[in-house]
């Protein structure tokens, strides 16, 4: 990309409001304003707004004036009502509870040693006890909408825990009424018949992890016994699948999805990843890069990778993934989704390491099996690394207290963008968001640096790529983001709160 | 804080960092009108894991960031990254501190409304615990008593005082350090 | 002995004392000031962990001059 000559444009204060701009193409130069509306102008057009010389009744002036980007026609009050549909979220308080009901794993994976445990280590089970002072924590929080998500280590290991959680959560919400769900993110290769009837049974949406295909799935994630993590979780992701059709539920929105850890060895098979997920009827890929908690310092180097190769893996797999929606398969990527929600509709979809500010504290809470409470699932893997940083306290400490700590109160401060140098610069302010734990592990402080930071590079990365999608304005390719950012909300998970939990189901087996 | 066997850096002015291999030590001096004092902490504080950090003032108008590396620095070029890296650090703590300053209203705004929103209205129980009290403040061992203060106000009384209280030996060094 | 010379404009004299208390268990301390120094001379009670003595010491006044907010 030639970029553009700013001595040569000159530019100058005039008639342009606030605005922030990046060069995205030879030709091509997007311009932000604080309230997330964004237009794509050629140089020539730029070389004019950027001078304060657009001409009224020119089409450019019309799409300026349109799009508020003209400070003589500046519409604040519109401006201040998108803003505040954006942020809608920050005053809402914790919605998902992260709960580790232990930290015991069937599975070893390359890039996750620090933050399991060995099948005998028993001592890394939560407690009942501990787990109905979780839910009581969860259930206090100020938001009306709460998730409770089941992990690890793997929770299926602690199964009378989940269904503790499942039962005593439900029970208290009939008093409560909030609008109460449940995940499981799970390998799955401990789930029976049984225990599947049960959690459907009690509307638990399920979530695996898929590292690609098999050969480096199993590469990945060793499993003792069968040695085929792979198998284990396709063979069930194939049977729930078929539980959601018994009972009625519609394929297309209610399957299973699958997590995607991106290590070295996942950036050539781009292709092959994205025919697995389809393979598996999965119809969202997240292609999350590999994160540097948890795992062994030695491992690093065997699975980390400079974040520009991981982009161009990005790049290569979401063009083959929209090549295939244009053929009739339905299949996303989330950071696509996530992005294009923000700069398409105007909304946030409330992803909580990707907002402004970010979720830790005010967005999730993390409950380890020992009852330690934390910002966030990484301040948790964190602490498996003897770093209590991120703890807010325990299962005993008053709501109020957790959410009030200086430490939650120092992870606003430092992931709102507009006390991030770069940031409040960047083009991309209105649709972004850095993660204070990410930022602490990997620069040492809260704050980060995000010219060299990898979650900076990778948010710019995907941003750079869907805006030259966007300015290449392909109507198929719209079309295909606007079924990406169409969020179909999955009413069969909530919870009715008059609802008697399902004991029946797992009785014969848990 | 002393420096032997001066190691220069082709790439960085000597005028603005030196280092020393025997003390696997590296000063910094960066003019003060350039980089405030908070940001010089806030830089600082960062290395605090990996170096020893002392900040001085060789001369009005520059603060000298001396990093003496915790572990065994075996080459010259691991003390230019450790230069390289508090330069970075500090210019992206300088900046933030102008940017927050610049937007401190809308910073502030955001996060009352996160922290309050969160924690919601307090209930009865919350008041009844709540501490309107001064004593939260009360430092029975002069921790926040000011050097200053110590120094400048011999107190006989204070030392009778504490004699037969729990802290007893620390009272009575600083008392008699106050009145020597 | 290590003679220590705090910048009064850059620490706490509050933090060189709480400092100097909580490190007292590891070396003895003598306190004296300058019109621009908190001058405290450090002789560390386990001489084969000298620099480290010497070094956390200097790293907790500066922490406790960052918690304070700075100098006053």
């Amino acid at each position: 990309m030639k970029p553009i000559n700013l001595a040569e444009i000159k530019p100058r204060p005039g008639t342009q409001a606030f605005f922030r701009w990046r060069q995205i193409g030879d030709d091509a130069i997007l311009i932000t304003n604080l309230e997330g509306n964004w237009l794509i102008l050629t140089v020539e057009e730029f070389t004019q707004f950027a001078r304060g010389e657009s001409t009224p009744d020119s089409p450019l002036h019309e799409r300026l004036l349109d799009k508020n980007f003209l400070r003589s026609n500046y519409d604040v009050q519109a401006a201040s009502e998108r803003v505040k549909a954006r942020k809608y979220f920050v005053h809402g308080g914790p919605l998902l509870h992260v709960m580790v009901v232990t930290l015991r794993c069937n599975e070893t994976c390359v890039y996750c040693h620090a933050s399991r445990a060995n099948m005998d280590e028993v001592d890394t089970d939560m407690s009942i006890e501990t787990a109905r002072k979780a839910v009581d924590l969860a259930l206090s929080s100020t938001n009306g909408f709460i998730t409770i998500e089941f992990q690890g280590g793997e929770p299926l290991v602690n199964f009378p825990v989940v269904k503790e959680i499942i039962e005593y959560a439900t029970e208290r919400n009939k008093e409560i009424q909030k609008r109460l769900e449940f995940t499981m993110v799970s390998n799955f290769a401990l789930l029976t018949e049984e225990k599947l009837q049960y959690l459907l049974a009690n509307k638990v949406q399920l979530c695996t992890s898929i590292d690609g295909p098999e050969e480096l799935h199993n590469a990945q994630r060793k499993l003792p016994v069968s040695h085929n993590a792979f198998q284990a979780a396709a063979g069930w992701i194939k049977r729930v699948n078929e539980a959601y059709i018994e009972i009625g539920l519609d394929p297309t929105l209610y399957h299973v999805e699958a997590l995607l850890t991106t290590t070295k060895a996942t950036l050539g098979k781009w292709k092959e990843v994205v025919d697995t997920y389809v393979g598996l009827g999965c119809k969202t890929i997240f292609l999350r890069p590999v994160d540097p908690f948890g795992f062994a310092e030695r491992a690093r180097l065997r699975l980390e990778y400079p974040r520009g190769e991981y982009l161009e893996f990005y790049r290569k797999s979401v063009d083959y993934m929209i090549e295939l929606n244009k053929q009739g398969v339905e299949i996303l990527e989330r950071y696509a989704a996530i992005f294009l929600t923000k700069m398409l509709r105007g909304e946030d979809p409330n992803f909580l390491d990707n907002r402004n500010p970010a979720g830790a504290g005010i967005g999730q809470l993390a409950y380890s099996y020992d009852g330690k409470v934390y910002s966030c699932d990484e301040g948790r893997m964190l602490a498996a690394t003897q770093d209590q940083t991120f703890c807010l306290g325990d299962v005993d400490t008053p709501y109020r207290k957790i959410v009030g700590h200086e430490t939650i109160r120092a992870m606003v401060i430092a992931t709102n963008l507009d006390q991030q140098p770069d940031c409040v610069n960047c083009a991309y302010n209105p649709y972004c968001g850095t993660n204070a734990a990410y930022n602490y592990k990997a620069q040492g402080s809260v704050f980060g640096r995000m010219r060299d930071n990898n979650v900076c590079a990778v948010h710019k990365g995907i941003q750079d790529y869907l805006f030259e999608k966007l300015a290449e304005n392909d109507p198929e390719v719209m079309a295909i983001f606007e079924r990406w950012t169409t969020i179909r909300p999955r009413e069969h998970f909530v919870q009715d709160p008059g609802q008697t939990p399902a004991l029946e189901a797992a009785e014969a087996e848990v | 804080m002393s420096s032997e066997n001066q190691i220069s850096f082709t790439d960085i002015p000597d005028a603005i960092a030196s280092a020393s291999g025997t003390d696997r030590s590296v000063s910094m001096t960066v003019d003060s009108e350039l980089y405030p004092l908070q940001a010089v902490y806030g830089a600082s504080y960062i290395f605090i894991d990996r170096c020893y950090v002392f900040i001085d003032r060789p001369a009005p108008g520059s603060y000298r960031i001396t990093l003496s590396a915790k572990q065994s620095v075996e080459e010259a070029e691991a003390l230019r990254q450790l230069v390289g890296e508090f330069a970075n650090e500090l210019l992206s703590c300088t900046w933030r501190h102008q940017v927050t300053q610049d937007n401190r209203v809308a910073i502030e705004t955001v996060t009352v409304q996160a922290i309050a929103g969160a924690m919601g209205e307090p209930s009865l129980d919350d008041l009844a615990d709540f501490d309107f009290t001064d004593e939260a403040l009360d430092d029975p061992l002069g921790i926040a008593q000011s050097w200053e203060e110590k120094h400048g106000r011999p107190s006989p009384d204070a030392k009778a005082k504490t004699a037969s209280e729990p802290g007893a030996d620390e009272a009575k060094a600083d008392a008699e350090e106050a009145s020597a | 002995m290590t003679e220590l010379r705090f910048a009064r404009d850059v620490y706490a004299g509050e933090a060189v004392d709480e400092a100097v208390k909580t490190w007292s268990r590891f070396a003895d301390f003598a306190l004296t000031e300058t019109e621009a120094h908190w001058v405290v001379q450090v002789t560390p009670k386990h001489e084969a962990a000298a620099r480290q003595i010497i070094g956390e010491f200097g790293n907790f006044v500066l922490g406790l001059t960052v918690d304070r907010g700075g100098v006053s």
